[in-house]
């Protein structure tokens, strides 16, 4: 019953990288949707935010 | 199940409508301030009692209830069969959001599932029981709120400290 399935990794210079069973709502009053594992950007440069694109590289 | 309420739980407010009731918890809200930007003629904070149900009609008072990013507002239908198909865009239904005072036939799957919200322009906050890896430690949360920063200019990262409100946020920027 206190499984922590979900998991919340802060990669070094990276994304946010969620994982487990995530409920996501990607904008404010948007549609929550059931995802699996979802890699979201934090350092502001993404092009196709919330998610990560790479662009941390740059 | 069949908690201990806390002292905090005093406080708590619900409003009756026609056919909605709205549950009110202070101590739970983080001033994101959806509500009164959104519906100021229902959920007015200068105003005793500060929820006025009759100020707009009862779909609109569901909608920004629903925006609340925490639990510190949520509704539920009068009519108690109602509620049993009231879905997931329903994001603050009590059901989702306090199971314990919605205590019919507690899903716990959804009970248990991290509810990740992006905020628009701001961080992304994250609610519920996981475990954090960060700097090679891992670190188990139960029952949290917590929000990361998603601008880069946070001094206490990966956590949000408000930082991105003093700088324009590079939000749907396109190379
Ligand atoms: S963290 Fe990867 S693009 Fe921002
Ligand atoms: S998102 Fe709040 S400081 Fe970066």
């Amino acid at each position: 019953m206190d499984r922590n399935k979900t998991v919340i990794e802060v990669i070094d210079g990276g994304p946010l990288k969620i994982s487990g069973s995530i409920c996501i709502v990607e904008k404010q009053g948007g549609k929550p949707e059931d995802k699996r594992e979802v890699y979201l950007c934090r350092c502001g440069k993404s092009a196709s935010k919330p998610y990560c694109d790479g662009s941390h590289n740059s | 199940m069949g908690d201990n309420r806390k002292i905090t739980e005093k406080r708590n407010r619900s409003y009756r409508g026609r056919e909605i009731t709205v549950y009110w918890k202070p101590s739970a809200c983080i001033h994101a301030s959806s509500c009164y930007r959104e519906l100021i003629e229902v959920f007015n904070p200068s105003r005793r009692p500060w929820v006025d149900m009759e100020g707009a009609p009862e779909e609109r008072i569901i909608e920004t209830v629903n925006l609340c990013p925490t639990e510190a507002l949520t509704w539920k239908w009068n009519e108690e069969e109602r509620n049993s198909d009231v879905d997931r865009a329903h994001t603050n239904h009590i059901k989702w959001r306090r199971p314990e005072l919605y205590s019919q036939s507690g899903e716990d799957e959804d009970a248990s599932s991290l509810t990740v919200r992006v905020l628009d322009e701001g961080p992304v906050m994250v609610e519920g029981s996981f475990s954090l890896i960060c700097g090679g430690k891992s670190t188990i949360m139960k029952n949290t709120i917590t929000s990361f920063c998603r601008c880069g200019q946070s001094k206490s990262q990966p956590y949000c400290d408000g930082e991105h409100r003093n700088i324009r946020f590079p939000e749907g920027e396109t190379p």
